[in-house]
């Protein structure tokens, strides 16, 4: 251990620690933009200069390892001198186009002005010109005007997505970030170096101009693209409802969990949010034989009390349900309190099929594309229920033997195709729960609308079996309930149902 | 049968009377308040570019009104918000009905009076309908789900509660001289003389009552300097929450019970549809068909005068004075008219069981 | 500079002031005599006198105030020497908007040196409290109070709504 001394607080810390990190640790924040923990720190920003007794010169505090005994201050005046002079070079050739600039509000360069900047600037001469809008990849826009050239993104695509799409170009006045020759920034992770600028450098090309960061509200959640359960931020608009195009959910941030995502997320993820806004279910349908809105309470009695004369006429076997991997710990827990314990029903379907598969990767990305098919494994699906083979299932369904589908958020024409609509028709009941509309939605009986995991509390299981809780970060659509409630609400009309 | 034809006739009149003077001192209000603020006032309406002084502001005002968008705010209890104006507007104009517009006159054969309901008790009546207006006031505060709406109904409330008492007060005095509550009778009291010079009007017998009774009438219309519901520089209370006729309603309310309390002054004060040194049978020598007409025209001539003087007074003290603070409002209420008020009554009975116990009638 | 204390006496209030009664008809006497004077004034100006007015009122929709320099009067968004609008969409108006009356939606601008352009500008006239924050706000000066335009009434809420190519009429 060490024992220093930061701002004449004594502060200790394992040996070999970076004085910076000490700081942060001890609630001392000491401002930098090339230092990242995750990325190194090649020390080229200047800004982390502390004083260090003994040293002739100040020193940058990302650089340097504590000692025992060292005496650091990081507010005495020649730091605060040498830091604002360092901003004001940093800014000698930014464009300060604020105004324009998507970063505004969460831009380093602003903090560290109003923080420790507050100096009159000297820069006379004409500003250097670069390209203000380049875009260099399908998601990401590159401003070199605004870079300050603290190489992180560079950094990032050496080091964590190994793809070494950008790179330092030019030298002294005419350095710049720009794309290597013949590359494009396609890579699956390259919406991270838009997080980790510090400056608006580089930006969202699906966020720019769609609102301004000081309208958005900033809810902790958990990505539910797919089994690897990343840490995010959910970002939502609905303070002025007119930005954003309408939608509420404005973007996806990575939040920093060392156990799951560390500080990054994949682009699938990233853009996940759209699906938010777009195609919701929000009333409660029965749409045969005729098309009519009920409430929840008639649905749950009618829908309770069809299935109970189902299982009368032909037993447990006739109906199946088939599940999502994008139910909640608690949705499993109360799916399973309907379907097996009370229903007694013994056909399940919730392993992925194609529909539920997609590319893999060793950095965070996950083959099967929904989070929480482990919170279900947990309750015995897998292991004691075991998922119907979907073949099977079609057959038993051609073969009359099953003569009922209850199919929570699932898209069957995934799995089967286009010989879906073939084997619903045949079907006496078909429940259809979710928060989505799709076409087998359309063909159900009953189509109840579930919220989406923004809009519900809840906790997703990852594939390593690590829980992670999220709050709601939107208010459901229209009448939209959180499937455990919609099983419980069942559950209490079936048993209304009995008591007659 | 033609007793009901001629009663509903002279409701339907004195209904008349109130809706006009209240669409009437629409403009006068305006005009009256910029005459002496050295402005014009209203004087924009005009029929084929005749003005008229603003006259047909009157005409203009309705139609403005009722055109208007009739907007329901959120969140507000619909049945008490739609009733409120009209509880609020209706019980003070029914109480114009006890009014004794007129004497009896002989007509055709038969004597005709001309007060609408001649109820024994007309007094309470008056009285009670005013108070029923309370009921629009705190309808309207409870039904507009907002704060200051129900800060200001509940003003309303207490300011009319306190002066009603303080207003059956005032009057005790005058009552206890003319010993009775029809309001018919208290003026033929009044036509008497004093001394054969002076008339035996309230107003002159009772000074200290008249004064006392004009400021709780005052702060019973809710009208400055004691518009606490409303109190537009601070809360504006229900006003706020209605727009178009139903909030015209409510400024009709204002000036309809200004119209009751200038004719309660004029009936009980100040002798009525009385003309002094007019003969009853003035008239008689125009004949038996004109002498009744003529007489009735100058008795609601006399009468219509004297609610125009104690309104014009009213308008006059309404732009002069600024708002009572509401503490202030209950403290005059409670610890200084009623207070006076009962000692101006106790000190009339005991002059008027002294004036009975000496045998002294000073008025023939 | 040293502070001055200037001792105030609060006025005597006798009986006679704290009757009110006094002082109301004192105050009568004042409205009274105006209101009587002016009578006379108004009824020798019908009569065609004119020498006493009775009333200094000035007859607004004939005769229009004359406003001060710095009055804030109805929004015009400035143009460019190209005729486009000079908003760049930084959105900082409707920000600081106290009333929230500024609608603003931006999309990419086709020149490169202008970066970003408004797609929709709307100030909803009937919720503006003319607070002039958006002039001051507003970094590239597009956005000016001085029309002197105060007849902005409509016949519906929706008419008080202007967009871009009507504040720009003026521009």
């Amino acid at each position: 251990m060490a024992k220093i001394t930061l701002n004449g607080r004594p502060v200790e810390a394992a040996d070999g620690t970076l004085l910076i990190d000490v700081a942060k640790q001890a609630g001392v924040a000491i401002p930098h933009y090339c230092y990242h923990p995750a990325l190194g720190n090649p020390g080229n920003c200047r800004m982390c200069l502390v004083e260090i007794k003994g040293a002739p010169k100040l020193m940058p505090s990302c650089r340097v390892r504590v000692a025992d005994g060292m005496v650091v201050s990081t507010e005495s005046p020649a730091v605060a001198a040498a830091q604002s002079g360092e901003l004001e070079l940093h800014l000698v050739n930014h464009p300060l186009d604020c105004p324009v600039c998507d970063q505004s509000g969460e831009c380093g360069l602003q903090d560290y002005y109003m923080s420790i900047g507050r100096y009159k600037s000297s820069m006379v001469e004409d500003k250097r010109h670069f390209e203000k809008r380049k875009p260099v990849g399908p998601r990401v826009m590159l401003d070199q005007e605004r870079c300050i050239a603290c190489t992180r993104c560079v950094r990032f695509l050496a080091e964590v997505s190994k793809t070494h799409e950008l790179g330092m170009f030019g030298r002294g006045h005419q350095e710049r970030i720009d794309l290597a020759p013949g590359k494009t920034l396609d890579n699956p992770y390259s919406g991270n170096v838009v997080d980790i600028c510090p400056v608006g450098a580089l930006t969202d090309r699906d966020f720019r101009y769609q609102v301004r960061v000081w309208y958005l509200d900033r809810s902790d959640t958990v990505c539910p693209g797919c089994s690897r359960g990343c840490a995010i931020s959910l970002h939502t608009s609905t303070q002025r409802p007119w930005h954003n195009g309408a939608r509420r959910a404005a973007r996806i941030k990575p939040r920093f969990n060392p156990e799951v995502n560390g500080y990054w997320i994949c682009d699938e993820g990233r853009y996940s949010y759209k699906a938010l806004d777009r195609d919701r279910l929000g009333k409660v349908l029965k749409l045969k034989p005729s098309r009519a809105e009920l409430s929840w309470d008639a649905a749950f009695s009618e829908v309770s009390s069809r299935v109970k004369g189902l299982l009368e006429d032909h037993g447990p076997q006739s109906l199946a349900v088939v599940a999502s991997g994008a139910l909640s710990n608690e949705d499993w827990r109360s799916f399973k309190k309907l379907f097996v314990d009370s229903w007694k029903l013994v056909n399940f379907a919730f392993d992925p099929a194609p529909d539920q598969a997609g590319e893999e990767d060793a950095l965070l990305r996950r083959r099967d594309k929904v989070p929480n098919l482990k919170g279900g494994a947990a309750l015995g699906f897998g292991d004691q229920i075991k998922s119907l083979p979907w073949e099977s299932l079609a057959h038993s369904i051609e073969a009359g033997r099953i003569k009922g589908l209850y199919v929570v958020d699932r898209d069957l024409f995934g799995v089967w195709g286009a010989k879906t609509p073939g084997l619903l028709e045949g079907l006496e009941l078909v429940v259809f729960q979710g928060p989505w509309k799709g076409s087998t939605g359309d063909l159900a009986h009953y189509r109840l609308p579930a919220t989406a995991w923004a809009e519900e509390d809840g906790g997703f299981t990852n594939f390593e079996g690590r829980s992670q809780g999220y709050r709601a970060a939107l208010p459901p659509v229209g009448d939209a309930q959180p499937d455990w409630r919609i099983f419980e609400g069942l559950l209490a009309g079936l048993r209304a149902g009995r008591a007659e | 049968m033609t007793a009901l034809l001629w009663t509903l006739a002279k409701v339907g009149a004195a209904l008349g009377f109130g809706m006009n003077w209240a669409a009437f001192l629409g403009w006068v209000e305006r005009k009256q308040s910029a005459v002496m603020q050295d402005r014009i006032g209203a004087n924009r309406a005009d029929i084929l570019g005749l003005r008229v002084i603003g006259l047909f502001h009157i005409i203009a005002d309705p139609i403005k009104l009722f055109t208007k968008e009739d907007f329901v705010p959120a969140g507000v209890r619909p049945a008490f918000h739609a009733m409120a104006p009209a509880v609020s507007l209706g019980f003070p104009l029914l109480a114009l009905a006890a009014f004794p517009y007129g004497g009896t006159v002989e007509f055709l054969g038969r004597s005709w009076s001309l007060q609408p309901v001649e109820s024994p008790v007309g007094l309470v009546l008056v009285l009670a309908m005013v108070a029923m207006g309370i009921h629009g006031v705190v309808m309207a505060g409870y039904a507009s789900n907002s704060y200051y709406g129900l800060l200001g109904g509940l003003r309303g409330a207490s300011q009319m509660i306190a002066y009603e008492v303080c207003l059956a007060a005032t009057l005790a005095g005058a009552l206890f001289l003319y010993g009775s509550l029809d309001l018919a009778e208290a003026v033929a009291w009044q036509t008497r003389m004093i001394a054969g010079v002076v008339p035996a009007w309230g107003a002159v017998l009772q000074p200290v009552g008249f004064v006392l009774f004009l400021v709780a009438g005052t702060a019973l219309t809710k009208r400055t300097p004691f518009d606490l519901p409303e109190g537009e520089s601070e809360i504006v209370g229900y006003h706020v929450e209605y727009s178009g006729m139903k909030f015209g309603m409510f400024m009709m309310t204002d000036l309809i019970e200004s119209v009751v309390v200038a004719c309660l002054a004029a009936t009980l004060f100040l002798g009525g549809w009385h003309v002094p040194f007019l003969p009853v049978d003035a008239f008689s020598a125009l004949g038996p068909m004109l002498a009744g007409p003529a007489m009735a025209c100058v008795m609601v001539a006399s009468f219509t005068a004297k609610v125009a003087l104690v309104l014009f007074v009213l308008m006059q003290v309404r732009w002069t004075l600024p708002r009572f603070r509401f503490d202030q409002l209950l403290d005059l209420g409670w610890k200084n008219i009623l207070p006076l008020a009962l000692a101006n009554f106790l000190l009339t009975a005991w002059a008027v069981y002294l004036a009975k116990s000496w045998g002294v009638s000073p008025w023939r | 500079m040293a502070v001055t204390v200037r001792p105030v006496t609060r006025p005597e209030r006798d009986l006679a002031v704290q009757v009110y009664i006094v002082e109301v008809l004192k105050g009568l006497g004042v409205t009274f005599r105006h209101f009587f004077v002016n009578l006379g004034r108004h009824a020798a100006a019908l009569a065609g006198v004119k020498a006493a007015p009775g009333a200094v009122t000035i007859q607004y929709p004939e005769d229009p105030p004359a406003l001060g320099g710095r009055a804030r009067t109805r929004h015009r968004i400035l143009r460019r020497s190209d005729g486009s609008p000079r908003c760049t969409a930084c959105l900082l108006c409707e920000t600081i908007c106290p009333a929230r009356c500024i609608r603003i939606t931006a999309e990419d601008s086709p020149a490169v040196v202008i970066e970003k352009r408004a797609k929709t500008f709307e100030i909803d006239l009937g919720l503006c409290v003319f607070c002039g924050n958006c002039v001051e706000a507003c970094p590239v000066d597009a956005i000016r109070m001085d029309t002197g335009d105060l007849d902005i009434p409509a016949m519906d809420r929706r008419s008080m709504i202007w967009d871009l190519e009507k504040l720009m009429r003026d521009g």
